[in-house]
């Protein structure tokens, strides 16, 4: 299920929130329409936490985590430590790293078995990603693009990465993630995924500018109406043509 | 804002006589309009060359505008120009056009004509009827331009009412004999809200009708109905539709009613369809067999029927059944139709080599397994039980934005969210607990560890099994070998230098503002005195040999009245004595400076000394004294100053030179 929203009438909601299989980070806003929004679909099942970094509201980009644990920035405050630990479960780690990429959403995209990061970052961040998230670690570039976390949305049922992927660059990452992957775009053809959604293994979230045809195609390759992924180049395959050529 | 797609919107067309009005007002409105007595003959010429040019500009700049702002139909999509040309008509379209253009450069003659014989004006009179006669004819021009300009503006108005027609995208084209349906078709598969009624020609004109099938957009198009005979004798209405099935890409969709209801029989239904066949050629054709609520296909007699296969024999036309009243099949011609056209819209683009920049995004990668092990998606138990939220539901869960929105309506302030709410704690009463972030200086935080209470344990246990191992218990005094010594002596001369040089530094600066006292006033011991004197090379023998000799006799002088002192008390027996201080102070009067002869009369004198060097003992010291007064005076005498006190600033532009009327000869004869 996808499901259209926006923070403060920027489309870029990646970039304000934060969304994986055990909890959901959003910005501190002046209405809580956006907060609202992940509240009516996911409240119940996993926490939704209001909370800073830093002083500052793009959590999305600067925090990176999955089921098994949450990074977050040098900047975050003890106090915004504090408070996440109080507000997600146990089964979370939450760990803040000294790394110099700090913006750690853009420099690392992750699963909850597989992170693609910045081919520059630290060795030590590397090994507290693999120990933290219980992930597999590979550095890596999608479409030439170092900022990974920006241009690529995973979960563990599949990836939707850069238009400009090209379809060997996809068979290989697929193969690094062992998940389907699809080209595509957000918010009406932008190119920055990581920004314009935000996903986990059963729901999504996109700007509000997202046409029909790229939310039919996040849905299939995130299998969230229990469609395949196949269904890409199956149903949709003629309807993509016309749309994009 | 673009009313259609390609056609841009034209400003409204004024007609002749507002035309001619608003360019005269704005000429006397933009043009100086008072002309003076004492105006030269030149300016008044050039006051009227002026108007006639202005008049001439405004007309030039807006039929220009006109001419550039209706569409060129040689440079439109084929569809709309065609359209254009059968709604308005070409020929006289460009007339038109044509007639505005040359009526401009007519007034760019009259303007030239004119100004040329304003040059001849010899008097305010003559210019004036120049003017009169070329604003005249310009407006005469234009009162002839009353027909065009009138047909320009109907034109418009009527560009601005035509559908916004894409020629490029997905279409559906419905076409057919009037009165079988087809605005009712469009009217179900979309929101267009086309008239129906039950006779022929209700539809006069392209109506357009938008619609989502396949994640696409789809634009239907409902043309007027068209009546079969030669194109030469078809009227503007039946003649739009055949322009929309010329021109478009797109599907086709021929209806056709069986019950004749519409008025036409079949056989002249299946006729039509043959004699605009050719516009088909190269499109999805969909035959529509309407109105199955009163005869099916089946139903029909064995004569209607053999029509109706004339055109079911061609393979590339596909027949589908509907019924726009009981909406039976209506969503499967739709679904036929867009699937068609669909499948003949890509098989085209496969043919081009711009599918190459997207087969990336219409191939899904599918991992190649590179291990055993499984990696399965993590959907908790909670999300199947979820009832999905309903925004109308009564029951639906209270989100925070509903306790904002509550908040605000009633007025009681500033909605601030809970954040503390949620906190997974281990006891529930801890949730509100305040934590200071900072205690006797330090940060809270840096100490927070959840097994602080058994480290410092084990710190006290390893501390008491030191002490009583004796670990401590060292008494011999560590000795300082000589190199840690000398090093130690090293290190305080550095420091005391160190001091000394601070010192120094911090007394240069101090008290820079203090009260200076006077020379004369300053206590000064005969010591430092004579050094003082001895270092400049003076000899103060002399001096100290008096000072000596006045301590004696002030010595001498104290001890006296001491003595005196001490037989007083004794005879005053005790008594208090009030001293007073007048002959203490009373000092010896002596005359100074002016010597007097005995006479009493004063003389004067040569100075016995050179006093510029007064004070200056040897030689050298003089001839500096000498060297540093040449060069303070060198500056003054620069600038021809009297002295340094000298601030006269001399005249540099006398007002009896400058000012008033030259009379005789001329600024510098003077």
């Amino acid at each position: 299920m996808a499901v259209r929203t926006q923070f403060e009438n920027s489309t870029d909601i990646g970039v304000f929130s934060k969304l994986t299989n055990a909890y959901c980070l959003t910005a501190l806003a002046s209405s809580t329409n956006f907060y609202s929004v992940f509240e009516s679909e996911l409240a119940d099942v996993i926490p939704i936490v209001h909370t800073t970094i830093g002083g500052t509201r793009i959590v999305g980009r600067l925090t990176a985590g999955n089921r098994h644990g949450l990074l977050v920035p040098s900047t975050t405050t003890d106090q915004e430590l504090q408070h996440l630990r109080n507000a997600l479960p146990p089964s979370v780690a939450i760990q803040r790293i000294e790394e110099r990429l700090s913006a750690l959403g853009n420099v690392i995209a992750c699963n909850d078995y597989v992170a693609l990061v910045h081919p520059d970052i630290d060795r030590e961040t590397e090994e507290i990603i693999a120990d933290t998230l219980k992930v597999e670690v590979f550095r890596q570039t999608v479409a030439n693009n170092v900022l990974v976390g920006s241009y690529c949305a995973l979960s563990n049922q599949g990836g939707l990465v850069h238009p400009k992927t090209s379809r060997s660059e996809l068979d290989e990452l697929s193969s690094l993630l062992q998940v389907p992957l699809v080209a595509g775009t957000v918010n009406r053809g932008s190119e920055v995924i990581g920004a314009g959604l935000v996903v986990n293994d059963w729901c999504a979230f996109t700007g509000l500018d997202t046409t029909a045809t790229e939310i039919s195609v996040i849905e299939a390759t995130f299998r969230l109406q229990g469609q395949t992924s196949a269904a890409v180049i199956g149903e949709m395959r003629d309807s993509l043509i016309d749309h994009y050529v | 804002m673009s009313s259609v797609a390609g056609l841009q919107r034209i400003a409204p067309v004024p007609t002749s006589a507002d035309f001619i009005d608003i360019v005269l007002n704005a000429t006397m409105r933009k043009t100086p309009t008072v002309i003076h007595k004492n105006f030269k003959i030149s300016r008044i010429r050039n006051f009227y060359m002026r108007k006639v040019k202005f008049t001439q500009d405004t007309f030039d700049e807006k039929l220009g505008k006109i001419i550039s702002e209706f569409p060129v139909l040689d440079n439109l999509h084929p569809f709309l120009s065609s359209l254009l040309n059968v709604l308005y008509d070409k020929n006289h379209y460009k007339l038109a056009l044509g007639q505005i253009n040359t009526a401009r450069h007519l007034i760019s003659q009259v303007s030239k004509d004119y100004n040329r014989l304003l040059k001849f004006g010899d008097s305010l009179y003559r210019c004036k009827q120049l003017k009169k006669a070329a604003l005249g004819r310009m407006a005469t021009i234009m009162r002839r331009q009353k027909d065009p300009l009138a047909y320009l503006e109907q034109v418009r108005q009527h560009i601005s009412r035509l559908p916004a027609i894409d020629p490029n995208t997905r279409t559906l084209l419905i076409c057919g004999y009037p009165n079988v349906g087809k605005s009712s078709f469009v009217n179900k598969i979309t929101r267009a809200d086309v008239d129906v009624q039950p006779y022929a020609f209700t539809t006069k004109s392209l109506f357009v009708g938008h619609m989502d099938y396949k994640y696409l957009r789809w634009q239907v198009i409902d043309t007027p109905g068209v009546l079969d005979h030669p194109l030469e004798e078809m009227n503007t209405i039946e003649m739009q539709s055949i322009t929309a099935l010329a021109h478009l890409r797109s599907a086709v969709l021929y209806f056709m009613d069986l019950s004749e209801q519409c008025g036409y029989t079949i056989e002249a239904q299946c006729k039509l369809f043959h004699s605009i066949k050719p516009l088909f050629a190269n499109k999805p054709t969909i035959l529509v067999i309407n109105k199955i609520d009163i005869v099916r296909l089946a139903d029909l007699s064995e004569e209607n029927r053999s029509y109706v296969e004339t055109i079911i024999n061609d393979k590339s036309v596909t027949i589908v059944e509907t019924s726009t009243y009981s909406e039976e099949g209506v969503m499967d011609v739709r679904n036929v139709a867009c699937d068609a056209l669909l499948a003949h819209r890509v098989e085209q683009k496969l043919k081009g080599n711009r599918i190459e920049l997207v087969a990336n995004k219409i191939h899904v990668a599918v991992p190649q397994k590179r291990d055993d092990l499984e990696r399965k998606p993590f959907i908790p138990e909670a999300v199947k039980h979820k009832v999905k939220y309903d925004k109308e539901d009564p029951e639906r869960r209270r989100l925070q934005r509903d306790e904002e929105q509550e908040m605000e309506l009633s007025g009681m302030g500033i909605y601030s969210a809970d954040t503390k709410k949620d906190y997974i704690l281990a006891d529930e009463t801890w949730k509100y607990d305040k934590i200071p972030e900072f205690l006797n200086g330090k940060n809270v935080a840096d100490f927070i560890d959840p097994d602080i209470a058994e480290k410092l344990d084990a710190l006290e246990r390893e501390e008491e099994a030191l002490e009583a191992q004796g670990f401590y218990a060292s008494d011999e005094e560590e000795m300082l070998d000589s190199d840690e010594e000398e090093f130690r002596d090293a290190s305080k001369s550095v420091e005391k230098k160190k001091a000394s040089i601070k010192k120094i530094s911090q007394e240069k600066n101090h008290l820079q503002n203090r009260p200076i006292i006077p020379r004369k006033k300053k206590h000064v011991t005969l010591s430092e005195f004579t050094t003082g004197m001895r270092k400049s090379g003076h000899d103060p023998l002399v001096l100290e040999k008096r000072a000596a000799r006045l301590m004696d006799a002030k010595k001498e002088a104290w001890e006296a009245a001491e003595a005196r002192d001490a037989t007083a008390s004794e005879a005053a027996g005790g008594m208090d004595v009030d001293m007073n201080g007048d002959e203490v102070g009373s000092r010896p009067t002596k005359s100074k400076g002016v010597i007097k002869t005995k006479s009493g009369m004063a003389v004067s004198r040569a100075p016995r000394t050179d006093r510029r060097y007064a004070g200056l003992a040897t030689k050298n010291q003089s001839e500096k004294a000498n060297e540093l007064r040449d060069f303070a005076q060198r500056e003054p005498n620069r600038l021809a100053k009297a002295s340094e006190s000298d601030r006269h600033v001399p005249i540099t532009r006398p007002k009896w030179m400058l000012a008033g009327k030259r009379k005789g000869g001329k600024t510098d004869r003077r």
